[in-house]
């Protein structure tokens, strides 16, 4: 499904260098860049799924938000999303 | 090391041949471990804690093969094993160094089919670390259906270790389950393929190998359909919705706690009937004097005063077991998170504050919930200032006694008073995150699990659990505690005062009509009681500290009510209507109330003054008057530190806020 045109993927324009999970539309795929929180958190995220390997779909917007990766639906504090950089995979939307 | 291509099994390193084997059973947190471990192992299960540790281990005899036993250890539900954290500790010590009673002879790890790639790292971890491996594939029948065709062979082959598929909603595959544990245990130490990553592997590359494992069994585009689930999205949409998610969380806790209050008040009833006509059985049989009273009063009530927390402590995690199970649990944490962030709380320790509005108890019992240890402590501190049902029939005679003849005002009053407490909760939970536990609540990061039908047989097991470890651990404790308030509050004795006396000898006289005797009689016990209540300990504690509570305007009888209400607040009124000459009864009625009211300090004013009234009720809302609350905290937090601080930091802002009450009002002229 390609609701969302290729731009809107990102809500606000930042470099594609400095995405972060807060900043995606509903809907968008992304890969996750760099989680550059404490090693604890970062652990914790990547040990629920949200591994540097991993891609993941926002299906829900705001604080928290809810991530897919896989069938794997991890909630997320706003101040958790707004660290992680992310990189959209574009090609694809649903 | 074995070839890389074989999954043989050696024939070195037999399993124990006899004694009892120990088989630890691991896994993802939702992946239905609980449902297998009780299938396993019924009725016959234990819960307590780790040693050393406040995190509960759950352990049970399990029959795997005829009349063949085994102790099954359900380990804590861990995403990997390297993770740092109490659960990740446990598992780590448990399959190093063993349970605590004896080695671990085999690990099964029960696997979610719907979510290999993630469940299979922590398969990666364990198959470095211990030599007898089982794996059990659940919901095989969800994954079926979401069309997820999984070679449970060719996972066996490719991972070297059995795999079983199991369903443990329907029991499933529990039998072949069984037989490949017994076989594992009995079977040589299991090879290990070479391609396993190293037991210190980023998880990077754990999860790379564990990609590698599921597309040598499975089609992965069949993975990424199956992980579209528009159901869940729609409900999820709703349910964790700003306005919809909120309402749904208000009807639902509505009706939980409509069910605790209303169910558990009849089994509590009984308890306190069959309590009560034990004790009239036992004083009947025994002649009168302090064995009679030790047994009747101390032992008898103190029991009486722990047991009478089960039903609430049962029905509760009956209740949160279902949720949980069904997946709302995480949603409601989800919604709440909103709410309870801003005052340094974590979502879900909405359950805990909630709860607390029944009994402090299994409210800080039900913290067990909340993942991180500083959130889970800062939820214990606070709880106890929702107002519990303790506190009830002392709002009822402090209201009125404030607002006589204005129920409005009243009823205004009472409902103040739950605002007080739950915002006396939530901003000292902002004062402990700012000084005792630094730093805010832990940012939300959770699983949401798929929605499930609830499991009554884990349930029932849940409150089983909960109810026998509170009366192991805690109750005890509460008992030992009942029977010295108990003794504090009759002893010593005092001998019957010249005025009752003389109120006796004229009743004894001839020409008295009956109905006068009936009365000069119950004048002399009046007389009596009241002397009982001043002249023990208790009473004595209550004349040492008045100067304490003076300032708050409090007169001895007044701080008597205040001491003997450590043992629980209700005890208030009945402390106050002794000293009125009534017969002790919690449930008063408005004759009382009204020579309460009329009650006089020794230089004739009243006791109970505007003032006095509302500082009275401000400390009741406040103040840790609750030694089985302190207990379970001790408990709960693992040392007496949690506990005193509690009782330190409620009974100064009590007092605080409470003198600041009296004070301001006596200045604005309502002291008289």
């Amino acid at each position: 499904m390609s609701r969302h045109p290729t731009p809107s993927l990102i809500s606000r324009s930042r470099s594609t260098a400095d995405v972060r999970l807060s900043d995606l539309t509903v809907g968008a795929m992304a890969r996750l860049l760099r989680t550059p929180m404490d090693g604890e958190m970062s652990r914790l995220l990547r040990a629920i799924g949200l591994t540097l390997t991993s891609r993941f779909r926002l299906c829900q917007n705001g604080d928290p938000c809810i991530i897919q990766v896989r069938s794997t639906r991890i909630g997320l504090s706003r101040s958790v999303a707004s660290e992680i950089q992310v990189v959209p995979i574009l090609d694809e939307s649903c | 090391m074995p070839p890389a291509s074989a999954a043989v099994l050696s024939t070195a390193s037999p399993g124990p041949a006899s004694g009892t084997s120990r088989v630890a059973l691991a896994g993802n947190p939702n992946t239905g471990k609980t449902t297998i471990f009780n299938r396993l192992c019924g009725v016959r299960a234990r819960t307590s804690n780790f040693p050393g540790t406040t995190t509960t281990l759950r352990s049970g005899r399990a029959e795997i093969a005829g009349d063949r036993y085994v102790e099954v250890i359900d380990l804590p539900g861990i995403y990997e094993l390297h993770f740092e954290s109490p659960e990740g500790r446990i598992a780590r010590t448990v399959l190093a160094e063993g349970a605590p009673t004896g080695p671990v002879d085999a690990v099964v790890v029960l696997v979610d089919a719907c979510n290999l790639p993630r469940n299979l790292v922590l398969v990666g971890d364990l198959l470095r670390r211990h030599p007898r491996v089982v794996v059990a594939l659940n919901m095989v029948d969800l994954a079926a259906r979401r069309g997820l065709s999984i070679g449970v062979d060719a996972l066996a082959r490719r991972l070297g270790v059995p795999v079983v598929a199991v369903v443990a909603r329907t029991g499933q595959g529990l039998d072949l389950l069984r037989r490949a544990v017994a076989a594992a245990i009995d079977g040589p130490s299991q090879h290990r393929r070479t391609d396993l990553p190293a037991r210190d592997a980023s998880i990077e590359t754990v999860s790379a190998w564990a990609e590698g494992v599921v597309s040598d069994v499975l089609d992965v585009s069949q993975l990424e359909r199956s992980a579209i689930d528009p159901w869940t999205e729609r409900v999820d949409r709703v349910l964790t919705h700003p306005v919809s998610g909120l309402l749904f969380f208000a009807v639902v806790m509505g009706g939980l706690f409509w069910t605790l209050f209303t169910l558990a008040t009849v089994p509590m009833d009984l308890i306190e009937l069959t309590f009560a006509q034990l004790g009239s059985a036992v004083a009947a049989r025994v002649p009168e004097g302090p064995v009679r009273d030790l047994l009747t009063d101390g032992i008898i009530g103190g029991v009486a005063g722990t047991v009478v927390f089960l039903p609430q402590i049962c029905l509760l995690f009956f209740l949160i077991s279902l949720l949980e199970d069904t997946g709302y649990l995480a949603r409601a944490a989800f919604v709440m998170d909103r709410v309870l962030r801003r005052f340094g709380l974590p979502g879900h320790a909405f359950v805990p504050l909630l709860t607390a509005h029944a009994c402090a108890l299994p409210g800080i019992m039900s913290a067990r919930l909340i993942p991180h240890r500083r959130d889970r402590l800062a939820t214990i501190m606070v709880a106890p200032f929702m107002s519990c049902s303790a506190r009830l029939p002392v709002y009822v005679l402090l209201t009125s006694l404030l607002f006589a003849n204005r129920p409005a005002l009243a009823g205004l009053a009472f409902a103040g008073c739950y605002l007080l407490g739950a915002g006396a909760a939530l901003l000292s939970a902002m004062v402990f995150g700012r000084t005792v536990f630094k730093g805010a609540a832990r940012p939300m990061v959770l699983e949401l699990p798929t929605y499930k039908r609830p499991s009554l047989a884990n349930a029932l097991l849940s409150a089983k659990d909960q109810a026998l470890s509170f009366l192991r651990t805690a109750g005890t404790v509460i008992m030992a505690i009942c029977v010295v308030m108990w003794w504090l509050s009759a002893y010593p004795r005092v001998p019957a005062s010249a005025e009752a006396q003389a109120l006796r000898l004229t009743a004894a006289e001839a020409g008295v009509t009956d109905a006068r005797r009936d009365e000069l009689l119950t004048e002399a016990a009046v007389v009596e009681s009241r002397a009982a209540q001043a002249g023990s300990f208790a009473g004595r504690l209550g004349r040492a500290l008045q100067p304490v509570f003076a300032p708050l305007g409090y007169d001895w009888q007044l701080t008597l009510g205040v001491v003997t209400s450590f043992l629980a607040r209700e005890v208030f009124v009945s402390t106050m209507s002794v000293l009125v000459g009534g017969r002790g009864d919690a449930d008063i009625d408005g004759g009382v109330i009204d020579s309460i009211r009329r009650m006089s300090r020794d230089d004739g004013r009243p006791v109970f003054t505007p003032a006095t009234a509302a500082s009275t009720l401000v400390f009741f809302v406040l103040a840790m008057q609750c030694l089985p609350t302190l207990a379970v905290t001790r408990r709960e937090t693992g040392g007496l530190k949690y506990a005193a601080l509690q009782l330190g930091y409620m009974s100064a802002l009590a007092y605080a806020v409470a003198l600041v009450t009296y004070q301001s009002l006596a200045a604005a002229g309502l002291g008289h």
